[in-house]
């Protein structure tokens, strides 16, 4: 399978603070992984990297072929790898339709479209000519993720996408991030809700002081969620 | 005399919205606050005067926005984007020391003495309002500030990059992660500002006269402008000339001794009632 995205021993920084050490890793067409580890281990700081929010210093990052020198932004969703970004990220002077819209600003076809995201979350409809951030935080969570699917990306890089969400709203979006996983779109997701890693992820891997220190299959059941947890706990 | 004073008001407010337009767009995409746009402007005017003298108006009217929008992407690659995230006081300096530079070239180029273009001869007779004799040419600046205030609130409204610009200037990483090359996008803008400020030049230059010193005098009303309006609005920016313009037409009439103050009371008076201007978000 095509890695999609290939980070190869990478080193990274806020200023002079050195916040990833040599960290690798690999998401694969189709594959569902999950970037786990405590608060402040560096997990936001992998995205912030790929996305050149964060200074990369020696290592390498592969988007599909391309190696990405100076990563920027948009390179990523030009390269079919698009973020629901930690705090959703809902552009407030925007409606709800207008920011689905804009997720589609690569104008890459696919399945994914605006009456596709309203089948997917009715709510949005309901509320498509509303600011966007008016809408409660789990409803801009489904904003988030229906902007993401607007790109007909290969890849979602997802950060913390159900914090602070009620466990209703995170037993839909697992199921949501499912079907759209099901539907071939590869996963990254970046989260501390062992039980929805265990619901959504095959393949996970343990972060700790900026690297990978851990990494194995999901075992969906009670001694899997246990074995999970224990990789976040203080 | 009411009349023509209120009509002149209206044609200022419109060159205004014209200018401004590109100042509000400008600091909304770069949050750069462009002390050198009023010497942008005095620039496309004496460009305009230039390839006027050598084709006609009309070419010059084409031609001058033209070159300073390719000012404004070069402006914007070696100037904008670097100072988009220094300190405010920073940006001043080097837009005010960009000013001088301009203002330098402009006397080096064209000199010092005031100079006229000539009104196009399509628009050089009287047209009468309401029993008063105005200059159809001035009724011509107010259908192209007008053109240009409906252009673009379509364009920002309805496209698929005025949707790029109205989510950039809210939040610029967000929007380049849904693909969209903000770098270029804000080239693309600041060159449309500059543009704009080149076509608010050569529009005024048939009936103001084309000094080194032009720049000062637009400048100043330009900002009064983009704060009343609200920082980065051009919906505010839009309402904020009219009233500019309107203000200092009735305040000619009636308030002959203070009539330059006025934009400045009216500035205070509105920033007191409303901090963020019109249209403006207090952040």
């Amino acid at each position: 399978m095509t890695a999609l995205l290939k980070v190869d021993r990478i080193n990274a920084f806020y200023g002079a603070a050195h916040i990833l050490h040599n960290l690798s890793l690999e998401v694969r067409a189709g594959e569902r992984v999950a970037l786990i580890g405590r608060n402040g281990v560096g997990k936001t700081t992998v995205v912030n990297t790929l996305l050149g929010l964060a200074r990369l210093g020696e290592g390498q990052i592969r988007f599909r072929d391309s190696e990405i020198r100076k990563p920027r932004p948009y390179l990523a969703a030009q390269h079919s790898i698009v973020v629901v970004p930690q705090g959703r990220r809902i552009i407030a002077n925007l409606t709800v339709e207008e920011n689905l819209v804009l997720g589609a600003a690569t104008g890459r076809k696919g399945p994914w479209t605006v009456p596709e995201i309203y089948k997917l979350f009715p709510i949005l409809q309901e509320r498509a000519h509303t600011p966007g951030t008016a809408l409660s935080g789990g409803q801009q969570q489904m904003l988030a993720v229906g902007r993401a699917l607007m790109a007909n990306p290969s890849l979602i890089l997802l950060d913390e996408p159900t914090e602070g969400l009620a466990p209703v709203i995170v037993d839909q979006l697992a199921t949501i991030f499912n079907r759209v996983a099901d539907q071939g779109t590869a996963l990254l997701l970046i989260e501390q809700n062992m039980s929805l890693v265990v619901r959504v992820a095959h393949r996970y891997l343990a972060m700790a002081k900026g690297a990978v220190v851990a990494s194995g299959e999901v075992n969906n059941s009670r001694d899997g969620l246990k074995d999970l947890e224990a990789h976040i706990m203080v | 005399m009411l009349t023509i004073n209120l009509f002149n008001g209206l044609v200022y407010g419109t060159l205004l919205i014209v200018m401004c337009s590109g100042l509000a767009l400008i600091y909304g995409l770069r949050r750069v606050v462009n002390f050198a746009h009023g010497s942008l402007y005095m620039l496309g005017a004496y460009i305009g005067y230039s390839v006027a003298a050598h084709a006609d108006f009309w070419v010059a009217l084409f031609v001058a926005p033209a070159v300073m929008a390719a000012i404004g992407v070069v402006l914007d690659r070696y100037g904008f984007r670097l100072l988009q995230d220094r300190d405010p006081l920073t940006v001043v300096l080097v837009t005010f020391g960009l000013l001088l530079v301009i203002e330098d070239f402009v006397q080096t180029v064209w000199g010092k003495s005031n100079l006229s273009l000539a009104t196009p001869d399509a628009l050089n007779f009287a047209v009468n309002l309401f029993g008063t004799q105005v200059p159809a040419y001035r009724i011509g600046v107010i259908v192209v500030g007008a053109a240009v205030a409906l252009g673009l609130s379509l364009w920002l409204r309805f496209s698929r990059y005025g949707l790029f610009v109205r989510a950039a200037s809210t939040d610029p990483t967000t929007t380049s992660m849904q693909g969209v090359n903000t770098d270029a996008l804000s080239a693309g803008v600041v060159g449309l500002g500059t543009a704009l400020a080149g076509l608010a030049g050569v529009v005024s230059a048939p009936f103001m006269s084309l000094s080194p010193s032009m720049s000062a005098d637009v400048i100043i009303d330009s900002f009064v402008v983009v704060v009343i309006g609200g920082l980065g609005s051009l919906a505010g920016a839009f309402i904020a000339a009219m009233v500019l313009g309107m203000v200092q037409a009735v305040g000619a009439v009636y308030l002959p001794d203070a009539s330059v103050l006025l934009p400045f009371v009216l500035m205070v008076a509105i920033l007191i009632w409303r901090p963020a201007g019109f249209a403006g978000s207090r952040t």
